[in-house]
């Protein structure tokens, strides 16, 4: 009797399927434009003749433009595409072939994945360029501020746009978490903001958890800290704009961390999808 | 063990299926499936019938492994519906599929191929040959987005079969298809049946039905309420119809007391009439005997890509 | 299940947590939610800060443009109460402050040449204290940093033309880690022009064996020429002047890294 398991293969059908379908949605295009524009427009500071001070708001614009901008992808384009198979009905003839759950959920995520990966890439890219373009004309304009050569630590960058991918990653886990079990698109985007703002506040509440005394509240928030990833992990940005290199073990940790909870929620999302009815 | 290796398993076996929904967090439920008993023998063509809401579609699912039952079990070729293994004998066409739109048939096809695992080497060959089969050849490059409704129906039909699986399911065929497109429908399923394959077919319009279902089910609100041979359950045994050319007038009588004579009633006499369905067939020249399928299907392929489907 | 995520990566996260909330000066939010409103207040809490910070740096630096001396200043103490780390904003904002805001205050008055010296005098104090405030703020954050000991000296000299003040700022900028070499030379210099030559020679024997010679930033020889200036100023005997060491001494002196 022929036997059938988990199968990589299939995974990446569904991905590759995925990311196809995200290309050519609109949104991805939309927020590729809007953030490539932030980027750009950033070079309207040297109106303010900022000096080499200028980089630093270049390098400040583009990864806040990258972090919102990610999210918002990160989010509405996972609850899209999920939803897409489930009201078009395409997720009836998937799972009524031999595919199990987990490679359905895994092909849908990995295929955000990928479409968020183009994402930081270009985004990664224009950045470094505009920097690079900047900093050579600076370094015309006023070559004292640059007698130690360049200032701005591309690399750093990179590894900075790869983190922010792995967040993006643990956020549109989530959001399949929710979408699992949720009936529309709206809850699970709704869902999906309000969950970020709390692994991006988790912080506060941990906080404050020292100074707690009553019992049942500190158990509430200790909890609150442990179930929500720490996002405030993975806002190094501020740092690198500030010309002060990233430690590389610093990095590892973040990158291990986002890489541990992109598998539990993929895991949660499996679970929660196995007992849903289609 | 339900079967052992000697006695080959029903295509499809139901036993006790109870299938309750949730309405409401309180445990207020409703029962989409009541206790159904099922079996599908291989090849055969088997119309699960029944009006809107009657638990056809939550049977089908519940085949198909998407649904879990409440109570009772569900085996297709002796394997339980849940394990996704029984999955890769299984086709299924979903009623209304909408496909990825911005595939082109062969893309969709090759795709759910893949997903199949239909080996590497064969995939090209059994995609054009699906394709085809179904009367899509010539719309394969086009994109699924601009395809008519008979012609989604074709190529979903297509993904159901590209990895040949001995059981199919279409869930209403023809809903929305024109009666050209349905004749096609019922014509592929009856050779899909010469080719050994088991259908279950679930429909609401009986009149097609009729023309190609070995046996049938009728379900109303989650229950069976009458299962058996096609044939059979339309024939009235105890009547027969003969079929007279130029009835003189005033003759009625005269056959009445004949018959009366010899020990039977002549119930009626009336006109014979065709239905609309052939009416329409034969002034749109569709003919089932001659009229290869690839004809009719080059025809509706032009006459469809002149008004692509807004759906 | 995220329960036993969350315990199980806490030994991964919380090192990596710890170094990052080391670099990360706290939120002063009493002196920010009032000025900006909660929807500010959550995206600087949520990571947003750098970006909060340049917005109303740019805000600041639209004021300056427009010579509004209430808006440019508290915008100024804003910006850098949002994000103290950037040393940036703490330099310009105290330069437009010394330098600019009296020229402002001057116009107001009439124009440069209507304002009474000691009134101008009393302007520019009033000014630079501003700025010292801001830039004594500042070396809470950064606190080695010979810039902002730079920066003060540089207003005391140019501005306040109060040569004892700026002499002792130099002398701390001199005595930071990573002092540039220029520091230590003109807090001698100034030292000098203070006639308080003694000071400025002991000062620069003390600094010359530490000097590279092989950076020309450090400018070895030209210190060496004041060393000698000063001698004859002060009339040293030849047989008390001072000895350079043959070689000077491998090694970057810790106090003048460059």
């Amino acid at each position: 009797m022929k036997t059938i398991r988990f199968s990589p293969e299939r995974v990446s059908i569904i991905a590759r399927n995925t990311l196809l379908e995200a290309v050519r949605q609109k949104l991805f295009s939309f927020l590729v434009l809007i953030s490539l524009g932030m980027i750009l427009s950033s070079t309207f500071f040297r109106d303010f003749n900022f000096g080499s001070g200028e980089l630093k708001f270049i390098t400040d614009f583009g990864f806040g433009a990258i972090t919102f901008f990610g999210s918002i992808l990160a989010i509405v384009a996972t609850a899209q595409l999920f939803f897409s198979e489930i009201e078009n009905r395409t997720a009836l003839t998937i799972l009524a072939k031999p595919v199990f759950r987990s490679e359905f959920i895994f092909g849908k995520f990995f295929g955000v994945f990928l479409v968020l990966l183009f994402f930081c890439a270009i985004m990664a890219v224009s950045l470094a360029g505009v920097l690079y373009w900047r900093e050579g004309e600076l370094t015309r304009e006023i070559p004292d501020a640059f007698a130690d050569g360049r200032l701005v630590a591309y690399g750093d960058i990179f590894i900075f746009v790869f983190l922010q991918w792995l967040k993006f990653g643990i956020l549109a886990a989530i959001t399949m978490v929710i979408a699992s079990f949720s009936n529309t698109n709206l809850y699970s985007v709704v869902m999906s903001f309000f969950i970020l703002i709390i692994c991006h506040l988790q912080y506060l509440a941990r906080d404050a958890w020292e100074a707690l005394g009553v019992l049942p509240v500190k158990l509430a928030v200790g909890l609150l800290g442990l179930i929500f990833p720490n996002f405030q992990l993975f806002n190094l940005g501020d740092q690198i704009a500030l010309g002060e290199r990233l430690p590389g073990e610093l990095a590892l940790r973040v990158a291990l961390y986002g890489l541990v909870y992109i598998l539990v929620f993929n895991a949660v999302a499996i679970y929660s999808f196995r007992k849903r009815e289609i | 063990m339900a079967t052992s290796p000697s006695s080959k398993p029903p295509a499809i076996r139901i036993e006790g299926l109870t299938k309750d929904f949730a309405l409401t967090l309180r445990g207020l439920k409703l029962r989409a499936v009541d206790n159904l008993d099922l079996t599908v023998k291989e090849n055969q063509v088997f119309g699960l019938l029944g009006p809107n809401g009657s638990g056809k579609s939550t049977t089908i699912k519940v085949i198909l492994g998407l649904l879990e039952p409440t109570f009772g079990s569900c085996e297709i070729f002796g394997i339980p519906s849940n394990n996704v293994r029984s999955r890769m004998d299984v086709g299924y066409l979903p009623e209304a599929p909408y496909f990825y739109r911005y595939l082109n048939g062969e893309e969709l096809v090759r795709f759910y191929g893949r997903i199949c695992q239909v080996p590497k080497d064969r995939l090209e060959d059994r995609v054009a040959e699906v394709l085809e089969w179904v009367g899509l050849k010539d719309a394969a490059r086009r994109r699924v987005g601009t395809y008519s409704k008979g012609m989604l129906q074709r190529v979903g039909l297509a993904q159901a079969l590209v990895h040949d699986p001995r059981l199919i399911l279409l869930d209403e065929p023809t809903a929305g298809v024109d009666p050209v497109g349905s004749a096609e429908i019922s014509e592929l399923i009856l050779k899909l049946k010469d080719a050994g394959k088991t259908i279950l077919l679930c429909s609401h319009l009986l009149a097609q039905v009729e023309g190609i279902c070995d046996e049938i089910a009728i379900l109303n609100r989650g229950r069976l309420v009458l299962e058996g041979d096609l044939k059979s359950l339309v024939s009235e045994r105890h009547r027969n119809a003969v079929m007279v050319e130029n009835l003189p007038a005033g003759l009625e009588k005269e056959l009445g007391a004949w018959l009366e004579a010899k020990g039977a009633r002549l119930v009626g006499i009336e006109t014979p009439r065709t239905t609309l369905d052939r009416i329409f067939l034969e002034h749109i020249g569709y003919r089932k005997e001659q009229g290869s399928s690839r004809q009719v299907d080059e025809n509706i392929a032009r006459s469809d890509a002149g008004k692509p489907e807004a759906s | 299940m995220l329960v036993l995520a969350g315990l199980l990566t806490r030994p991964i996260e919380a090192p990596a947590w710890h170094q990052l909330r080391e670099r990360e000066p706290a939120l002063n939010l009493d002196r920010i939610e009032g000025a900006l409103g909660q929807g500010v207040t959550v995206a600087l809490l949520g990571g947003f800060r750098a970006m909060v910070a340049n917005f109303i740096w740019l805000r600041a630096n639209h004021h300056w443009e427009r010579y509004d001396r209430p808006a440019t200043t508290a915008l100024i103490h804003l910006t850098t109460a949002v994000d103290p780390r950037p040393l940036y904003f703490w330099l310009n904002g105290a330069r437009m402050i010394a330098y600019d805001m009296p020229n402002w205050r001057y116009d107001d008055l009439g124009g440069i040449e209507n304002v009474p010296r000691d009134v101008r005098r009393e302007i520019e104090r009033e000014q630079s204290g501003i700025a010292f405030a801001l830039l004594d703020n500042a070396l809470e954050f950064h606190p080695d940093n010979p810039s902002i000991y730079i920066d003060k000296a540089n207003i005391a000299q140019r501005r306040i033309e109060d040569l004892e003040l700026a002499v002792e700022y130099y002398r701390q900028a001199a005595l930071q880690p990573d002092a540039p070499f220029y520091a230590a030379r003109i807090y001698a210099e100034l030292l000098r022009r203070l006639d308080r030559h003694r000071e400025a020679y002991e000062w620069l024997v003390e600094l010359y064996p530490r000097l590279p010679p092989d950076n020309d930033a450090a400018m070895a020889p030209v210190v060496l020429g004041r060393i000698r200036d000063l001698e004859d100023h002060l009339g040293i005997p030849p047989g008390e002047r001072y000895q350079p060491p043959a070689r000077a001494r491998p090694g970057v002196p810790e106090m003048l890294v460059p």
